[in-house]
């Protein structure tokens, strides 16, 4: 973590910046919720504008089928992605790829921030235990970052090869996925200049500026994951799974 | 300057409920409706009808007044021409609901175009053209084609037997008594032959309204939907057939909706209901028919009800039936069952925008010619008159014949479908099957002049 700590960084800015960040996702959310709620509850039911009642009508459509509809829902449409592999393969593969590198990566870092903390107040004189720890997971994260590489290659790269699709694409489109491959690709670079890295070795290493290249991957992702998701179109990251599941898989 | 003077009105979006919000924005933009949707396949040139790129613009539409920036600087003034397009786009559709089948985030488009229509309505945008003589025609004459409901049972032959009150009902629908008669006779000579006890509304049948459903007007439903399910309970049924998908679906998803008691009867295909005579070896084959048939599916019956009814219900019932007929030689169509082709007509787009309609109708005949079919059977009288329609409106002739499933089973039993005179002969307008020797099939022309007030009405 020593090398994070720099260019102004500290553990308290960053705890800090992450309270912040969850704060602004959590209100995206509620925001998110409360818009929704200015349906109906049921067909030709009057509106309640309200957050609450959108919990309970997304409950009361998600399990409208029983519970086991449900986890059968979340595990084939949500988890696996049923619907876009009957439909394409290739997309199938990017979604997937995408989805699970970043949210294991996401988690990762969460991991990542607590052994922070463990080892910053040395809880429980855990302190070196998490420092090894740390170390453990740098296999992981190369892992689900070539994972997520490879989706989010997937992704510019069929706007650009198929005309079907490039004829399509709009700046909404640009801006996801661009995004998602800027964020991927800022994160590998930062990797490969602190020299040693998985697969590549020494060969861009260049460790004065690894920081740097650190801090706009994670500040593009933090922007990403709080100031856009839940706040512009990009909705649909949430949306879709939330859809699936109130739908019934829309089996 | 234009709109000086004129009072702003608020879009409308309350028809809609919260998860239908949700799925607003749950639209991925992959694109894959596209690759289906039936309006757009003839009308490449408007990708704004598209799912996609409606949804698109009604999210867009609802972030101007209800989003964050409107909610930190006010609503944005309403575009009105904007609108008008977007109402256009949302009109030019047929609510097959294909879209819904092939979306990765599982939307329940067929639903999210019927709730988006009646925000329109109520704002005055909707409905679309002759679309708007819908709720007059139905509440005051209870059937779109201004015909008297004394005579809804005009065409049933003298020595057929249709009961007051039974526990089977066949309901027939507007278009099977008074512009399709001969799928009504050959019903009722079919339950006839196979000793099935039946009753029928009658006077009492009120038009299904499905049409007020799917063009977004819907007030007058109520009235039809408490009306025929009343009617039906009265009688003691227990089971309702429907040899229209468009009625079977309004009475199996729609009517329960605005009826707020107990409805004891179940729903159910005709179809469905002969395949279990055909499996119980009650049906005799008289006749062979030569053709080579394959199979429309409805959309109402198909993709609309296979969650409901299950996909034997909805897709091979009819199939197994046609399959069984003695010289029918059958074949699907490359796109059939859920992934079937809309044939234009529904959604209110007939009567709304009828050469889109045809447009639709002309592309489903081509999936027939493909595969050199003789005929295209169906079990929706309305599927039947568009893909009819289409045809007659071709520029190269089609020998490709329309028909229902019904009636060719009633042939190859050899039952006498003959329409007894009534008053709405001079309005059938249909292929029939008439059989001598060998069996044929002959196109009755109408013979009053001039079209319907709305063409038909699912």
């Amino acid at each position: 973590m020593a090398d994070f700590y720099t260019l102004g960084l500290t553990y308290w800015r960053v705890i800090a910046l992450t309270a912040l960040v969850l704060g602004v996702w959590i209100y995206g959310l509620y925001f998110m919720f409360k818009k929704w709620g200015m349906g109906s509850t049921g067909y030709q039911d009057e509106l309640r504008y309200s957050f609450w009642l959108f919990i309970a009508t997304w409950i009361h459509e998600a399990f409208k089928g029983g519970v086991w509809v449900f986890v059968k829902t979340l595990v084939l449409d949500v988890l696996l992605l049923r619907r876009t592999l009957r439909r394409s393969p290739v997309r199938w593969v990017m979604h997937m790829t995408i989805f699970y590198g970043f949210v294991t990566l996401a988690a990762l870092s969460g991991v990542g921030l607590l052994l922070d903390t463990i080892i910053h107040f040395n809880i429980l004189g855990y302190a070196h235990a998490a420092e090894e720890v740390f170390v453990m997971m740098k296999m992981p994260f190369n892992i689900f970052g070539y994972i997520l590489l490879v989706g989010s290659t997937i992704g510019v790269a069929r706007r650009i090869i198929f005309r079907e699709v490039r004829a399509r694409t709009s700046a909404y489109d640009v801006v996801l996925l661009g995004g998602v491959f800027l964020i991927t690709i800022t994160g590998f670079y930062a990797q490969w200049m602190r020299g040693d890295s998985f697969l590549v070795g020494d060969i861009f290493a260049y460790p004065i500026y690894a920081p740097h290249f650190a801090l706009v991957h994670t500040i593009l992702a933090l922007a990403l994951f709080a100031i856009i998701l839940p706040w512009s179109k990009y909705q649909h990251v949430i949306a879709a799974p939330l859809t699936i599941l109130a739908n019934r898989g829309g089996e | 300057m234009a709109d000086a003077g004129k009072e702003k009105k608020p879009l409308v979006s309350g028809y809609l409920m919260s998860t239908q919000f949700m799925e607003l924005d749950g639209c991925t933009r992959c694109q894959e409706c596209m690759k289906w949707c039936p309006t757009f396949d003839v009308r490449q040139d408007r990708p704004g009808i598209t799912p996609m790129y409606k949804i698109a613009k009604f999210r867009e539409l609802l972030g101007s007044q209800d989003g964050l920036r409107a909610k930190l600087f006010g609503p944005k003034p309403l575009n009105e021409d904007e609108i008008n397009i977007w109402k256009d786009d949302t009109y030019m559709c047929t609510t097959c609901g294909v879209c819904g089948t092939v979306c990765e985030s599982g939307i329940n488009t067929v639903e999210l175009w019927e709730a988006m229509r009646p925000n329109l309505v109520a704002r005055g945008n909707g409905p679309y053209g002759k679309q708007s003589f819908f709720p007059g025609l139905l509440g005051k004459d209870r059937n779109p084609f201004q015909a008297k409901q004394s005579e809804r049972l005009c065409w049933v032959p003298e020595d057929a037997t249709v009961l007051e009150s039974e526990k089977v009902a066949y309901f027939a629908g507007c278009t099977a008594a008074y512009r399709q008669q001969a799928l009504g006779v050959a019903t009722v000579r079919l339950m006839n032959a196979l000793d099935i006890p039946f009753c029928m509304l009658g006077e009492d049948e009120w038009c299904c309204a499905s049409a007020l459903v799917r063009t977004g007007q819907r007030p007058v439903m109520r009235d039809h939907a408490v009306h025929n399910v009343d009617a039906l309970k009265e009688r003691g049924v227990e089971t309702v057939l429907f040899a229209c998908a468009g009625c079977l679906r309004a009475a199996t998803i729609d009517w329960p909706r605005w009826y707020e008691g107990y409805i004891p009867y179940k729903t159910m295909p005709l179809s469905v209901y002969l395949r279990e005579k055909v499996r119980s070896g009650d049906v005799e084959w008289k006749r062979p028919l030569d053709f080579k048939v394959t199979y429309h599916d409805p959309c109402h019956n198909g993709r609309h009800l296979m969650h409901v009814k299950g996909r034997d219900w909805s897709f091979e019932a009819p199939r197994d039936i046609l399959k069984s007929i003695p010289g029918v030689e059958f074949q699907d169509m490359t796109r059939s069952r859920e992934y079937q082709r809309c044939c234009g007509a529904g959604g209110g787009v007939k009567a709304g925008i009828p050469d889109l309609a045809l447009d639709c109708a002309k592309a489903r005949l081509d999936d027939a010619d493909l595969i050199a079919a003789d005929i295209i059977a169906s079990t929706c009288p309305f599927c039947r008159r568009n893909i009819m329609d289409g045809r007659a409106a071709l520029t190269e002739k089609s020998d490709v014949k329309v028909v229902d499933v019904v009636e060719m089973m009633a042939a190859a039993m050899g039952l006498d479908t003959t329409i007894p005179d009534n008053p709405y002969m001079q309005f059938q307008e249909q292929d029939v099957i008439v059989c001598e020797e060998v069996c044929e099939i002959e196109t009755v022309e109408r013979k009053a002049e001039g079209k319907d007030l709305v063409g038909e009405a699912h």
